[in-house]
């Protein structure tokens, strides 16, 4: 049943690789004496070549930014605020604070002012780091209202020359006074490592939000190196093991791998920008990627479109190879053996066509690749194994860790995988998935009776409704909350349905909606623009806004089809009946999706009652007037007729 | 203001088309780090101006005085070298090569190795070629066009292309910067981005910019002077607070309210 790594783990046992190492900083203290200047740690995109630093140079900054921020006045037990995106100083100053004995405050870069100041100011934290102008003028906008914020910390001076604030602080400033500092004190860096304790608090991880104002739970260094050796049970990472970080720093993901790699040395590999990692995840040829679901679906759909762009014959060559992948992909989906022929036709297939589209996506190398933080459609794990990619299902949270991961060759794409060897699943009598593991989180932040919600004897309430299979896996179904029965008693699942729908390539999002009163599912398509942009001008179809294009008659055709396409694979019940082509793209920035581009359902119900009013009673065409808030804070109204569509 | 180094003046510049006047008796000054904002309804001699000053017309009277030598009948190519550099309203770029090459393409001028070398890329070339890549990557970094790097400028969308100009013009390390309409044709967004690359720029080089628009929104935000053209005369010139009230310019060109 286990996999060969797992086995390899398990005669081992849950060897302590790390020694006494228990916490992020004493690891790079570790590997430092263990590689110094003999293994690349950290390679980054810097003005188009790729610049490396050792365990030496990752250790030398660490320490002149620890100590720096020792002189400023940190103390053990505050808080330091990150907001950027994946860089190096990301993974630098986290450490550098931790191993001043504070915490790790991770803030999504695209966050607004307000929502900054929520994390920032709920947390207390006396330092921000921000990675450039951008993020340095959200600070200093709310800066007054941050009655604990110290000093302002930035990396990338750009645009910040003529800044003067006194508090305002540059990374290379940062260094001016770390480096004497440890010129003078030698020892005092590694006194304040070992001085840093396994249940010391290491990172805050608010939550999404999807319901309520966000809450901060608390992770140690215990709980975050636990939920990294449970995934190298199942996994077994290697020392230089090529890892792509692209996840936002404030997600539990990311830091599990900012833990990852230090326990294990891994190399971490920083794009040049978010927008180029199309481009550096081919110069990597990372071996271990981290997606969100969007993500995947996104590179699905990149694969779809362009082979709709391309020769009849490359399209018959990728539709053969596909079905034999397909094949391959079953096989090893239930751990079994391939014949000999079939092994044969898999290689020519991967020779052929395979091996060429794995190296345009940059996975070429990829041994392993995880997709969390939400649902992700079978289809999409179908797929990506189809063409020899493993990706497993991660289920997991901030506040218990990772909970499951698909095993090797026992990948059942529905499920979430079977636990991790040491955590405990149980569904309660209600259908809830309740969570016993060592790796749970201290507690939310100021806020202990919202933990006594959440966690009853040593038990986590998910609020996720699921059930674990034959097999021993998980399916994760929905949110307890987000489950509806509808009409004739049957429970519908939203989620269950969006995830499916999202697998075609003209469908970017969807709000599948039950009604207690009524027997039929409504859902709120969001097309993908630039697929559907796209087939319509194949198909001579001119249009002109986003708005435009989902309204026309040929459009909403396409999508109706691809709904009956999928209608197919869902129970009866729950069956979407009607549709609207939503003219507006749901955002996060009007709060429609969080920050990890998860749906704030109700808020989404509410704002789009009238459309959704309109499915469930007997209009067809609705007059929509929306709010536009623009990225630069203005505001406009549309005006818009929306059709209501059967399937 | 007086006590400021001009950098540039014009003085009295006359061009006439045949019997059509361009630009009468125009006069201004162009002072060390300053924005410089050229406005006036369409055909008012904006662009004529600008082909003045970076040599594509030569005016029939009166002089361009650039750190006091007239350059009035220089060649744009000598004035290139002397450091006045520019971006067009239909933007000049080769179509066909990759945006960095379009930078590195503007680098020529800083280039002495020779075709041995080139050729078999050693020695000076070599160094050459990395010292220049590595000024390029500066401008690609101010300007945030990592991403399209390795693209064919044919297949940028417009206001990207507007962006690489912009990046063509700044690979010439001028010292005096003509922009003729940087944001004609940008959304909202790319508009106020590239207004915030022109301060950036004015910011790191503090070189004079001069700037030919439309969008007053723009002008009056980031510009420190304004020159007001109509029918090819000067008719005010001012800080943007004092031109949004001159009743001449209003009348003019902002239309009355």
């Amino acid at each position: 049943m286990s996999s060969a790594p797992e086995r390899r783990a398990l005669e081992r046992g849950r060897v302590p690789a790390q020694g006494n190492a228990d916490t992020l900083p004493k690891l790079l203290v570790r590997n430092y004496r263990k590689y110094g200047t003999d293994n690349v740690a950290i390679r980054e995109k810097n003005m188009g070549i790729w610049e490396s630093y050792t365990w030496a140079d990752y250790y030398e900054t660490v320490r002149a930014l620890s100590l720096a921020f020792l002189e400023l006045g940190l103390r053990p037990g505050d808080r330091v605020s990150i907001i950027g995106e994946n860089k190096p100083h990301v993974y630098w100053f986290e450490v550098a604070a931790q191993a001043a004995g504070a915490a790790v405050v991770g803030i999504f870069a695209d966050c607004t002012p307000p929502e900054v100041q929520h994390y920032a100011g709920h947390s207390g934290s006396r330092f921000a780091v921000c990675q450039d102008q951008e993020q340095v003028d959200k600070f200093l906008e709310i800066k007054d209202k941050l009655p604990d914020l110290e000093k302002i910390i930035y990396w990338d001076p750009k645009g910040l020359w003529k800044y003067h604030d006194p508090d305002l602080l540059s990374f290379d400033r940062m260094l001016e006074i770390g480096r004497p500092a440890a010129q003078k004190n030698p020892d005092l860096f590694e006194e304040c490592v070992a001085n840093t304790k396994a249940d010391d608090l290491a990172v805050f991880f608010y939550t999404s939000g999807t319901t309520g104002l966000p809450k901060a739970g608390m992770v140690t260094h215990r709980s975050l190196i636990g939920m990294a050796e449970g995934l190298n049970e199942v996994n077994d990472f290697q020392e230089n093991e090529e890892y792509l970080s692209f996840l936002p720093i404030a997600w539990i993901a990311e830091q599990l791998f900012v833990a990852c790699t230090l326990i294990y040395a891994m190399r971490t590999n920083f794009p040049e920008k978010p927008e180029t990692v199309q481009q550096n995840i081919r110069e990597i040829g990372p071996e271990v990627v981290f997606f969100g679901p969007r993500l995947w679906e996104g590179l699905i759909r990149m694969i779809q479109v362009k082979m709709l762009d391309s020769s009849w014959m490359h399209r018959l060559f990728f539709n053969l190879a596909l079905k034999i992948g397909y094949k391959m992909a079953d096989l090893r989906m239930k751990g079994l053996r391939p014949s000999s022929s079939q092994a044969l036709l898999f290689n020519l297939a991967h020779r052929l066509v395979f091996r060429n589209l794995r190296d345009n996506l940059g996975l070429l190398k990829t041994r392993v690749g995880y997709s969390g933080g939400g649902a992700v459609s079978p289809d999409v794990l179908r797929y990506f194994l189809a063409i020899g990619v493993t990706v497993k299902q991660l289920y997991g949270s901030s506040e218990v860790g990772i909970v499951t991961c698909h095993r090797d060759d026992h990948i059942k794409p529905e499920t979430c995988g079977p636990p991790m060897s040491d955590v405990e699943i149980k569904v309660s009598a209600e259908g809830e998935i309740i969570i016993k593991t060592p790796n749970l989180f201290s507690g939310y932040f100021k806020q202990p009776e919202k933990t006594a919600e959440k966690v009853i004897d040593g038990w986590y309430y998910t609020e996720d409704f699921g059930h674990i299979d034959k097999d021993g896996q998980l399916v994760v179904m929905d949110r307890m909350e987000d489950l509806v029965t509808i009409a004739g008693g049957k429970k519908f699942s939203p989620q269950f349905c969006e995830i499916r729908l999202r697998f075609s390539p003209f469908i970017k999002d969807v709000l599948a909606v039950g009604r207690p009163d009524q027997y039929f599912i409504g859902a709120l398509i969001n097309i993908e623009l630039d697929n559907v942009g796209h087939w319509a001008e194949t198909n001579k179809i001119p249009y002109t806004t986003f708005t435009d294009l989902s309204q026309k008659p040929q459009i909403i055709e396409l999508i109706r089809k691809e709904i009956a396409k999928i209608n197919e694979i869902l129970p009866e019940h729950s069956q979407i009946r009607k549709f609207i082509n939503l003219h507006k793209e749901f955002d996060p920035d009007e709060a429609e999706m969080t920050r990890t581009r998860k749906l704030r359902r109700t808020f989404v119900e509410d704002r789009f009652k009238d459309l959704l009013d309109g499915i469930f009673g007997e209009t067809r065409e609705v007059e929509v007037v929306s709010q536009i808030t623009y990225r630069d804070g203005r505001t406009g109204t549309t005006k818009s007729t929306i059709t209501v569509n059967q399937v | 203001m007086e006590s400021r180094k001009v950098k540039m003046r014009a003085d009295n510049v006359c061009l006439n088309f045949g019997k059509v006047q361009a630009l009468a008796e125009v006069s201004f000054d162009v002072y060390e780090g300053e924005i410089l904002a050229l406005i006036g309804p369409n055909g008012a001699g904006k662009t004529s101006l600008l082909n003045c000053i970076s040599g594509f017309y030569h005016p029939q009277l009166g002089s361009i005085c650039y750190e006091e030598q007239d350059i009035s009948r220089m060649p744009p190519a000598k004035r290139a070298r002397l450091g006045i550099s520019r971006t067009f309203q239909n933007i000049e770029l080769y179509t066909g090569l990759t945006a960095l090459d379009n930078l590195m393409a503007a680098r020529h001028i800083y280039l002495k190795y020779g075709p041995v070398a080139g050729g078999f890329f050693f020695g000076r070339a070599r160094g050459e070629e990395i010292r220049n890549r590595y000024v390029v990557e500066q401008i690609i970094d101010l300007l945030e066009m990592e991403e399209v790097r390795y693209q064919i400028v044919q297949a940028l969308p417009y206001g990207l292309r507007k962006r690489v100009d912009l990046g063509r013009a700044l690979a010439l390390e001028p010292k005096l910067l003509l922009l003729d309409e940087p944001m004609a044709g940008m959304n909202v967004e790319e508009k106020e981005d590239m207004a915030r690359f022109i301060l950036d720029i004015q910011e790191i080089k503090h070189i004079p910019i001069i700037i030919v628009e439309h969008d007053m929104d723009v002008v009056m935000d980031i510009a420190h002077r304004v020159v007001v053209l109509d029918f090819g005369r000067k008719l005010a010139e001012g800080p943007p607070s004092a031109i949004k009230h001159d009743e001449q310019v209003i009348k003019a060109y902002l239309g009355q309210q």
